[in-house]
């Protein structure tokens, strides 16, 4: 299972890399091409900093819970991707309650006051950051990082006319997922060489448990360096020699759904900016 | 054949792979209680990127770390990823990366023959700020905390650790360097 608890180790962390956060479900969201869902993503977030009032809150907040429903991805997985912000998300509903300046005082706690800006301001503000990454990670939930990566390449392509390589770019992501629980093993097994001769990461301060880390790292960059030139010449001795009229496996195609979908995230910023002039 | 490519295949190759070590690095990470920004080894990773596959490589590397980890794989510290984490608070120390990758690389380059230790440390110092420079903008941006607050939360409690991982990150970019180049990998910086 993609989204089942990671094991705390450098080499179990990686196990379902190439899966990322994706959750596969049938569901509208899952089929979009990955490049609309990456403009949608895009304007998602301008729309989420447009708005400003109650009603463009409130508008934005059916939004968001309307993609949840739509993406049939459970509702813990999504409030997951919150869990590692959850300090910033008190920390900033706090600061913004007490130390927002206001008229209309509603409590006092001691020398902290409530005022009903500072409210207003501090749940706007919560709900802001937490729709945002709540939204994002849908993109991520619903696509797999090769197909994102493959959608950024197509979305970027023109951009070769101005020295953007699209097609290198995503090439490199392709060998990066490729060779991370690679690395991540190896680190670990130079670790483990390390502690056979006596090298002790566990204990001590900082200072010791980071001067042990030296021996560790320059091997790994070496091994990197030696990996990366065997695959290069691995590459050219295939004939690679980069995207010009290189045939795909999966190609992508839009269908009426991602007509749908873009009509959608247009209304969708057209209303955002729209609220900022309703009461 | 006609040569247009924007990226040679060796390049490509160490690029991924150099992602790849970041990758591996950033999961040494020491959460503190006191801020929402951890320690990583992820700072440590940028200036190597930077001081051994200099300033264009370095950037690139950093750019294809982040836009990697933003398309979803668990690769920033602590198993994150996601669009979410870049427009969020923590997201402009990984801008940041990209940018202090390519200044450090260009410190390097500008030296005569092989770049000495100091030429190093100097660059690193160079790239740690602009890591905090718009890490801390950003902190101060997405949670509308005044520049004093973002700067306590966000980078004072790290410099004493910083120091720290500068002076190891130096040396062992000098030592990878060397031995690179005794390796044949890696050509001698010529000015």
């Amino acid at each position: 299972m993609p989204f089942c608890e990671r094991s705390k180790g450098v080499g179990g962390l990686f196990n379902d890399l190439t899966l990322g956060q994706y959750y596969p479900a049938p569901s509208p969201l899952h089929r979009l091409d990955a490049r609309t869902k990456l403009v949608g993503t895009i304007v998602f977030m301008v729309g989420l900093f447009t708005v400003k009032n109650t009603a463009g809150y409130i508008f934005v907040t059916l939004f968001t819970l309307a993609l949840l429903v739509l993406s049939r991805v459970p509702f813990r997985l999504v409030l997951k991707s919150l869990r590692p912000l959850k300090f910033i998300l008190i920390f900033t509903l706090i600061i913004n309650l007490f130390m927002t300046s206001g008229e209309v005082v509603l409590t006092t706690l001691g020398p902290l006051r409530i005022t009903e800006e500072g409210l207003a301001r501090a749940v706007m503000m919560t709900l802001r950051i937490a729709f945002l990454v709540m939204g994002t990670s849908l993109l991520t939930l619903t696509t797999t990082p090769i197909n994102l990566t493959d959608g950024m390449e197509r979305l970027m392509a023109p951009g070769r006319r101005w020295g953007i390589p699209a097609h290198e770019l995503a090439m490199m992501m392709g060998i990066a997922l490729r060779f991370i629980p690679t690395l991540a093993e190896e680190t670990q097994r130079i670790m483990y060489a390390q502690m056979a001769r006596g090298a002790d990461f566990e204990s001590g301060g900082l200072l010791h448990r980071a001067r042990a880390m030296v021996p560790l790292l320059v091997p790994l960059f070496v091994s990197a360096f030696r990996r990366a030139e065997e695959l290069a010449t691995a590459m050219e001795a295939r004939c690679y020699r980069g995207g010009d009229q290189r045939t795909r496996m999966r190609e992508m195609a839009y269908t009426r759904l991602d007509v749908a979908g873009g009509a959608i995230m247009v209304f969708y910023l057209l209303i955002s900016i729209g609220s900022r002039w309703m009461g | 054949m006609k040569n247009n490519r924007l990226v040679s295949t060796r390049e490509m190759t160490l690029v991924g792979l150099f992602v790849a070590v970041t990758a591996a690095l950033a999961q040494v990470s020491i959460p503190v209680f006191f801020s929402p920004v951890p320690i990583t080894g992820q700072t440590f990773a940028v200036m190597l990127a930077g001081a051994i596959l200099g300033s264009r490589l370095g950037a690139l590397s950093m750019a294809v770390y982040v836009l990697l980890g933003a398309f979803g794989a668990p690769i920033f510290a602590q198993a994150k990823a996601g669009f979410g984490v870049l427009v969020g608070p923590t997201g402009g120390y990984l801008f940041g990366f990209i940018l202090g990758a390519y200044l450090l690389g260009k410190v390097v380059e500008a030296a005569k023959g092989e770049a000495s230790y100091l030429r190093v440390v100097v660059g690193m110092i160079l790239c740690t700020l602009v890591v905090y420079i718009l890490g801390v903008s950003q902190l101060a941006f997405v949670l509308k905390f005044s520049l004093a607050k973002a700067l306590t939360v966000g980078a004072i409690p790290y410099l004493p650790m910083d120091a720290l991982k500068l002076v190891l990150a130096a040396g062992v970019a000098v030592g990878v360097r060397r031995s690179l180049q005794a390796a044949g990998f890696l050509a001698p910086v010529k000015a």
